[in-house]
């Protein structure tokens, strides 16, 4: 993988330095990529990125959100995309399964054990060994390309952008669904779920300067009835969800002009945070979906060749 | 101008102007707050703009059915206060709570919400009778969410009770509101300020009156979590649809949006001049680029 040039800035959106050259070192078109908010479904990133791989064509900048950090994380470090495969199958197991009970009586009885912002019902503590199995003590300074990570600031509802620090802190922050995983601070502020503010973020490919960008995202589709609290709770901010990722895409999009690729994995069936025995599929349905948008690709980077 | 009260008359077609289609009104959700729309209605009939199309989300669509009823806005002002007090959702539902406790014994379905909605019935009865989309002097638009496919539904024709119950079904309040057999809920969680709909329907000038959801000081429970949740989700929401629009109609759609120092809570009808006087404002200080875009348009 070329390394392309180091334009981002420090700290978080605030200290971002402008975009940055609008060519790679060798002259070459940037290209960005883009992985947006889908819990599992992001194991589709995989699949992408073996396509990407097999053509040569190398990724100049890293976007993820929620669970899209890890593969956007996972590529500007220049892991290996075989042994990333490998990780992914396994490693999406039993992650939101044990309950936090201390946490479900703070919820159910707010009064007697206190509730507040650091409530979340899952515990947190295999999703944390995972993240530092995957990036120990990496921080954004170790990724080979400009990476960025998506977050939302749980105070303010602001859309954040982690450009520094510990790697497996930045992940944590923007996989923190909320009232699930609880909220994660980072640069003094208290972070959730990007998916809650920029589900899929193309504005910091934009802002970065890409000539092409490489935009995976994953809509939730509402499905079967709904027979619990819980249900209804899912069902509304998936609703929600699906409409802010096409409302910013759309905007992006036409203020982007076309050089926005999506490239959406399409399994005709709805995949939920457990349904991890999906995966060899989903990686599958990125790769498709990825093959399908070469073709245009391939054109746009010769248009923007110099 | 006839100003008064009984200013509708079934008999009255739908007014063909001159210009029509071209200024819309659209009035986003926003709780009590959306009454500013009364005073920036005030202030464009004081300068003499027709409005030629209204579309309202959630409460708007409360403000927005008196306006296209042809009422006046003093009467519109004295009817919402009398729609909107604070007993309308004082009615817990009580097996609402045991059937979120325990789904399978007292049966959990999509028609579930926490307060009782048959004095809300009740009391829009009383305001809006039996009248439908067919008796509006201005046409009129109102926004809803397909609660199983989760698209934005626009609805245009039927009882207003019907679609203006649907549009303000707030998730877990109140049960979503079955509209030509489909099951809708708030127009808010499809799109808080549905410019895309006036926009779709011809206006050539569109004038916005949008509303952030408030932010929780301190969150307490897990419910104001999902409050806070909702509320980022839904500002970024409209963030980017209203920027989206605003980019895809160039630069005709004219966002008003009130100033309140004071604070204003769910059910502050009390506010209500005060909120008015700040909608009122703020089109004031939009009248003379409106009035320029005006000057530009050709006539439909």
């Amino acid at each position: 993988m070329t390394a392309g040039p180091r334009t981002g800035g420090a700290g978080l959106a605030a200290g971002y330095a402008g975009p940055g050259p609008a060519r790679g070192r060798d002259g070459r078109p940037r290209v960005g990529l883009v992985i947006g908010s889908g819990g599992v479904k992001c194991a589709a990133a995989i699949g992408l990125w073996k396509v990407l791989a097999r053509e040569g064509i190398a990724v100049d900048a890293a976007v993820g959100c929620s669970g899209g950090s890890v593969y956007a994380a996972a590529i500007a470090l220049g892991f290996d995309v075989g042994e990333s495969e490998r990780r992914t199958l396994v490693m999406w197991r039993d992650l939101f399964t044990r309950l936090h009970y201390r946490s479900l009586l703070r919820a159910l009885m707010p009064r007697l054990f206190g509730f507040d912002e650091g409530v979340g019902l899952i515990d947190d503590r295999r999703v944390r060994l995972v993240l530092r199995e995957l990036f120990g003590d990496a921080t954004f300074a170790d990724a080979r390309v400009p990476l960025f990570i998506a977050a939302t600031d749980v105070a303010t509802g602001e859309k954040v952008t982690i450009t520094e620090g510990r790697l497996a802190d930045a992940v944590r922050a923007s996989i923190a669904l909320p009232l699930l995983l609880r909220p994660w601070p980072v640069g003094g502020r208290l972070l959730v779920d990007g998916g809650a503010s920029n589900p899929l973020p193309v504005d910091v490919a934009i802002r970065e300067g890409c000539d092409a960008i490489l935009a995976m995202g994953f809509e939730n589709h509402p499905h079967g009835p709904v027979r619990s609290f819980a249900g209804a709770v899912g069902r509304t901010t998936t609703i929600v969800q699906n409409h802010l990722l096409r409302a910013t895409f759309a905007f992006y999009n036409i203020a982007h002009h076309a050089e926005v690729v999506p490239v959406i994995p399409t399994l005709g069936r709805s995949i939920g945070l457990t349904d991890v025995h999906e995966i060899p599929a989903l990686i599958e349905a990125g790769a498709r979906a990825m093959e399908e948008q070469l073709p245009y690709l391939r054109r746009l980077l010769a248009a923007t060749a110099t | 101008m006839d100003t008064s009260s009984v200013a509708r008359d079934p008999s009255l077609p739908h007014a063909p102007r001159a210009t029509r289609g071209r200024v819309a009104l659209v009035i986003g959700s926003g709780s009590v707050k959306c009454a500013a729309a009364l005073g920036a209605y005030r202030a464009l009939q004081r300068e003499g703009i027709d409005v030629d199309m209204v579309v309202g989300c959630s409460a708007g669509s409360l403000f927005a059915s008196v306006m296209a009823l042809g009422y006046d806005p003093e009467t519109c002002a004295r009817m919402a206060s009398g729609l909107w007090t604070k007993d309308l959702t004082s009615q817990p539902d009580r097996r609402a709570l045991l059937r979120a406790a325990f789904p399978r014994l007292f049966g959990f379905d999509a028609h579930w919400g926490l307060r009782n909605d048959a004095r809300i019935m009740r009391r829009m009865e009383e305001t809006y009778g039996d009248r439908t989309f067919a008796d509006a002097r201005i046409p009129l638009f109102i926004t809803a969410t397909d609660f199983h496919t989760g698209e934005q539904v626009v609805l245009r024709s039927g009882r207003l009770v019907d679609a203006i119950r649907a549009s303000i079904a707030i998730p877990f309040a109140f049960r979503p509101h079955e509209v030509d057999g489909r099951l809708l809920i708030d127009g808010f969680m499809s799109d808080p300020l549905p410019v895309g709909v006036a926009i779709r329907e011809g206006a050539n000038v569109i004038v916005a009156i949008g509303f952030e959801s408030p932010y929780q000081s301190r969150v307490t429970s897990a419910g104001r979590f999902a409050f806070q949740l909702s509320s980022i989700m839904t500002n970024n929401l409209l963030k980017a649809s209203f920027a989206f629009h605003g980019l895809a109609h160039h630069s005709e759609v004219i966002a008003v949006i009130p100033r309140f120092e004071q604070r204003i809570r769910l059910f502050d009808t009390a506010k209500m001049p005060y909120i008015i006087d700040e909608g009122e404002r703020a089109m004031t200080e939009q009248v003379p680029y409106l009035r320029r875009l005006l000057a530009a348009v050709p006539a439909a």
